[in-house]
């Protein structure tokens, strides 16, 4: 079954949160750390160490600074976060097509 | 590669789940309201501005087959022909602060600089089509356009800035992603073009003839502005 779609997700980007994440940054330029908490309805602990991963990944990077006497960071994706999330929204859509011929197929068997 | 279990709705569910951020995102970014709320304002001021202009005349000539000493001159408003060109770009500068204001109060950025970029060219190279089509000998008839015969009326509706604010209201659209105000954009722009005055007529002799001209698309920007504020204070309300 390597051909299967499911095979083609990726480990680092196929996860609720850290798809989450790479999808709220791509449709931004840059998101600041405080909404993707209250989008993705995260702790900051949690979603730290989700961040990391995909930084570790090279997906995002990191900008931290202060505006006032307020830190901020800053979440934006790279090329590689761009392409990686592409390639996670084809393989999803693939494995739907999939899904959606097995329940035909089955459909068939079960009636003839 | 590890492998997972996934039930048939997992992709669906993730799917969905990514749109709904994706829209989320979207719906954040959106300011349609105020550069809807400035250019009303710029059109509502081109009002006193045109009348603190006067018309000044350039190549004026003798009609061919009209009556002794009768002429047509090229016309244009002083005060307007500065007006609209510093206006613009100074109302797209302002645009692009309060859209990075925005971003930074809420957390998201945005991608209007492309709208910016598109605005100030748009402005620009309407600016220099009417400096060319006033350098153009005066004809009451039409004009040769890149091989398209233009009446001279309607030229200058062409070339004027409620198309500049037009086209650039549909990058905007483009980039917000927002049909809705693509559809306001296109109703704008024939209203301006047109132009439609809804049976609203001064007479020609009266300094405010060209009110209707102003106020009418003015007061659809303006209506647009608060339409869209409303939509976007509702989204904001918990």
């Amino acid at each position: 079954m390597t051909d299967h779609p499911a095979n083609g997700l990726d480990d680092v980007v196929h996860q609720r949160v850290r798809l989450g994440v790479l999808t709220i940054a791509h449709e931004a330029r840059r998101v600041e750390f405080g909404y993707l908490r209250t989008n993705l309805d995260l702790t900051a602990g949690n979603l730290s160490q989700h961040l990391n991963v995909l930084e570790k990944a090279g997906l995002i990077s990191i900008e931290k600074g202060y505006e006032g006497k307020r830190a901020r960071t800053w979440v934006s994706l790279t090329p590689a976060g761009h392409a990686a999330l592409r390639d996670e929204i084809a393989q999803l859509k693939r494995l739907i097509n999939q899904i959606d011929r097995n329940d035909k197929r089955r459909k068939r068997e079960h009636t003839s | 590669m590890t492998k997972r279990s996934l039930s048939d709705d997992d992709p669906r569910l993730e799917l969905s789940r990514a749109r709904d951020l994706a829209r989320g995102v979207r719906r954040s970014q959106r300011a349609t309201w105020f550069p809807l709320l400035v250019f009303a304002a710029l059109t509502f001021v081109s009002l006193p501005v045109t009348f603190a202009g006067h018309i000044v005349r350039t190549k004026c000539q003798a009609v061919s087959g009209g009556v002794a000493g009768q002429q047509i001159c090229r016309g244009y408003n002083s005060a307007v022909f500065i007006y609209w060109p510093i206006a613009l770009v100074l109302a797209y500068v302002l645009i692009a602060a309060f859209y990075l204001q925005r971003s930074q109060a809420r957390g998201v950025g945005t991608r209007v600089r492309s709208y910016v970029v598109a605005g100030i060219v748009i402005s620009l190279v309407l600016t220099t089509l009417s400096v060319w089509a006033d350098r153009r000998p005066p004809s009451l008839r039409q004009y040769d356009v890149l091989g398209w015969h233009v009446q001279s009326v309607n030229l200058y509706r062409f070339i004027g800035p409620a198309v500049a604010i037009g086209l650039a209201l549909v990058v905007l659209a483009a980039v917000e992603r927002s049909p809705a105000l693509l559809a306001v954009t296109v109703t704008y722009l024939i209203i301006a073009i047109t132009p439609v005055n809804f049976g609203w007529t001064i007479t020609s002799h009266s300094r405010w003839a060209i009110a209707p001209h102003d106020v009418v698309p003015g007061c659809v920007l303006l209506l647009a502005a608060a339409g869209f504020a409303l939509a976007q204070r509702s989204h904001d309300l918990p």
